[in-house]
């Protein structure tokens, strides 16, 4: 055990020499205050010396409880360096706690190594539940419903140094369990690019890349489940890019079979023509406008060259997203407020006669616009009350407008619980204007993530 | 659309990354307390900012695109560590795309390393909240732990720069000597604080409270991030009075009415604090913040 001894040596070789140099140290220092002083200091010094021998003694203990060994055991020569005028002092002492620190590391290796050993099932990836579940009420022939919304599962984990991957797996009330993305998205690619691949949401606008259970209402905006076809889902690949400056700025380039879960223009199924598929571009930037204030700023557009059902024509969805947030930071868990906005407009070639014995079907390029914009505040921690307007034109009759309006109140009872109450004021063309009600109770269970996309 | 792109591409051609002559070490903190002691232990060497101004709540600070652009170019992050930045580093170093501070990659600076945690939880369970997964991560209100997170910077910043590992190490030293000094000053300072007990909004006064010697009582909050019921404020107020707990602290990001109800009717004195370095004008500095709250509570409790 020569570390134990050399530690010892060193100590008293500290001791000396500090004992030595102390009372000339002080004697200068203390000259008109007299002998009485002196010695009180002197004792003070050996006090804490004794302290620190006691300490290092203690630490000898340790090892020779960790190494198992027997105190009292021969004793190896002192193998500390003799005391010379040109080593300074305290070296001796910082060599025998590397010493000490190396011998204590070495008797522990073998039990942290035994504590560290892997798992085959720690290489699973995280894995989190969600609860969706809606009461629903209408007063068109005055009906309701326990509308199971889902129960989604989500697991994500890296999948190696280049490339990590999330699933999201959703069962319905429809019935079956559907593959809502299934996404491999690269993490290390240079200057600033992410590639997307798979089943994912496709970047277009806000709310359409948003799950069902994080809108922040009951239901997706009309405009979005028309125009876009609910949730942007889309299997293809998407490549994104920050640019390299101080005002942030991304820029999304996407090629896909179609964007649209419920997109019924295109077969997802078979193979098809370069024009046939959907081309995407999307920018998106963000300006400070105060500490407390800030606007998030997008453009999409999405380019299918030739729709078959459409008569072969094309179709173009333009989009603009505006948010407004006021977010004040000393209050940001329980004060604040959001205003929403997308804009969409959709020009394709619609059928405006269907085909008959008289003649082929006809068709027409059409313009629609729809929108919906929501403003949102933050009373507490967990009351959020909002209200969502809508107004949306009809793809193929752009003079029919459905507007809507839906007061609603969020209380999120902790983070991963939350109530909904939400009133809905319908009016379709050609139809009774309709009354909903509807009360959302939504839970998250395992992992869940903040994500970036879903501010 | 095409235009557009074409905007977009002389915007870049004309703006390209504005680093000339001898680059700094860019050092990204996630609260003003670590851009601090990174202040103190890189020196010249380094360029520091920090995401949070120090008024925030560390669980809940917002995720603004601009930090998504400050860790794009950082060299290192620094953070808390111990899950505290739970709502916003996770996605916003995947929105960086910044591989050198990706959680694991040596620019990830986690600077609770060299501290043992206090309330860790023997099980991990949302029925007991989810802000302190790993146990209480509120370590810089201790200034002793501070001179711990300041070891981890400059061995993390070591580990990044080795060429410059002995100034870190001996600006480092120099530093922890200032807060030593300091350290002693506080401790004869917070003499009065010994034995009183508190209550505060969320857990964040512990490390404090028993570097101090003083008892954290409970908290406002049900469980850490979880917002309070009438029936625990209730029985909160009557244990209180039950066992004269004397301070009530408001941590000045959380919500002012129900701290001062309960310090009001349970005659406790309620005190106002930061939790982070610039929380208020007066604590600009890590030294200067722990002086606050040593001296805001002294003088709450001494009724001066
Ligand atoms: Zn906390």
């Amino acid at each position: 055990m020569r570390p134990r001894l050399s530690t010892r040596h060193g100590t008293a070789l500290l001791l000396a020499l500090l004992l030595a140099a102390a009372p000339g140290a002080t004697r200068t220092e203390a000259q008109g205050a007299g002998e009485e002083q002196v010695r009180k200091e002197l004792d003070l010094l050996k006090e804490q010396l004794r302290r620190v021998e006691q300490q290092m003694k203690q630490q000898e203990e340790l090892i020779r409880r960790l190494s198992g060994e027997k105190p009292g055991g021969p004793a190896p020569a002192p193998s500390a360096p003799p005391p010379s005028a040109a080593a300074p002092p305290p070296a001796p002492a910082v060599v025998d706690e590397e010493a000490l620190k190396l011998k204590i590391l070495e008797e522990l290796q073998p039990q942290l190594a035994a504590a560290n050993k892997t798992f085959p099932a720690q290489f699973n990836p995280a894995i989190g539940f969600i609860v969706d579940t809606v009461l629903s009420f209408t007063s068109r022939k005055d009906q309701g419903n326990f509308e199971f919304r889902s129960g989604e599962l989500g697991i994500s984990a890296n999948v190696d140094p280049f490339v990590r991957a999330y699933a999201i797996i959703n069962g319905t009330n429809a019935g079956g369990f559907d593959v809502e993305e299934a996404a491999i998205v690269t993490t290390s690619l240079p200057y600033n690019l992410t590639v997307k691949g798979g089943r994912f949401f496709a970047d277009f606008g806000r709310l359409s890349k948003f799950h069902d259970h994080d809108l922040p209402f009951v239901n997706r905006p009309g405009v979005l489940d028309t125009y876009i076809g609910g949730e942007s889902q889309s299997d293809g690949i998407e490549v994104n890019w920050l640019a390299p400056l101080d005002q942030y700025l991304t820029l999304t380039a996407g090629v896909y079979n179609k964007v649209g879960a419920s997109n019924t223009r295109v077969d997802n199924t078979v193979p098809r023509g370069l024009e046939e598929f959907t081309y995407l571009a999307r920018a998106t930037t963000f300006f400070s406008l105060t500490d407390a204030q800030s606007i998030d700023l997008g453009v999409s557009n999405a380019y299918t060259p030739r729709v078959r059902v459409n008569d072969g024509g094309s179709r173009n969805l333009a989009g603009i997203d505006l948010t407004y947030r006021y977010t004040p930071l000393a209050a940001a868990a329980y004060r604040g407020l959001v205003w929403g906005n997308e804009f969409l407009l959709n020009s394709e070639r619609q059928q405006t006669v269907p085909a008959s014995d008289t003649g082929p079907a006809l068709f027409r390029y059409r313009d629609a616009f729809g929108m919906y914009s929501y403003l949102e505040a933050r009373l507490t921690r967990r009351y959020y009350p909002g209200v969502l307007f809508e107004w949306v034109e009809d793809l193929a009759h752009p003079g029919r407008v459905t507007n809507a309006y839906s007061p609603y109140f969020t209380v999120w009872a902790s983070e991963f619980q939350r109530l909904r109450l939400q009133y809905t004021h319908l009016d379709a063309p050609r139809q009774r204007p309709e009354d909903q009600f509807f009360l959302q109770w939504t839970i998250i269970m395992g992992s869940h993530v903040h994500s970036f996309r879903d501010r | 659309m095409k235009r557009l792109f074409y905007v977009l591409v002389a915007l870049v051609a004309l703006l390209p990354a504005n680093a000339t002559g001898a680059r700094k070490i860019r050092v990204v903190a996630t609260i003003p307390d670590l851009a601090d002691m990174a202040r103190h232990v890189g020196g010249d060497l380094v360029q520091v900012t920090s995401l949070a101004t120090g008024v925030e709540d560390i669980h809940a600070v917002q995720m603004k695109p601009s930090f998504a652009v400050l860790l794009n170019r950082a060299d290192v992050v620094l953070l808390l560590g111990l899950e505290a930045e739970h709502a916003f580093l996770p996605a916003l170093l995947e929105a960086a795309r910044n591989p050198k501070i990706l959680r694991d990659a040596p620019g990830y600076i986690d600077c609770s390393v060299y501290v043992t945690p206090i309330e860790a939880p023997t099980r991990i369970d949302r029925s007991l909240g989810d802000q302190h997964p790993m146990g209480n991560p509120h370590i810089n209100l201790d200034p002793v732990l501070g001179k711990a997170m300041v070891r981890a910077i400059a061995d993390g910043l070591s580990r990044n720069f080795p060429d410059d590992a002995a100034t870190f190490h001996k600006n480092a030293a120099a530093y922890n000597a200032t807060l030593d000094e300091a350290i002693a000053r506080w401790r004869r300072e917070a003499a009065p604080l010994k034995g009183k007990k508190l209550v505060s909004y969320h857990p964040d006064m512990v490390y404090f409270a028993e570097r101090f010697g003083m008892e954290p009582f409970g908290t406002i909050e049900i469980r850490p991030g979880v917002d309070p019921t009438p029936g625990h404020i209730a029985e909160l107020k009557q244990r209180m009075l039950k066992e004269h707990v004397e301070v009530v602290v408001r941590e000045r990001h959380y919500p002012a009415g129900l701290a001062e109800t309960i310090a009001r009717e349970t005659g406790a004195k309620l005190v106002e604090l930061p939790a982070m370095t610039g929380g208020v004008p007066e604590a600009k500095d890590y030294i200067s913040f722990i002086d606050y709250n040593v001296r805001t509570m002294v003088r709450a409790v001494t009724g001066g």
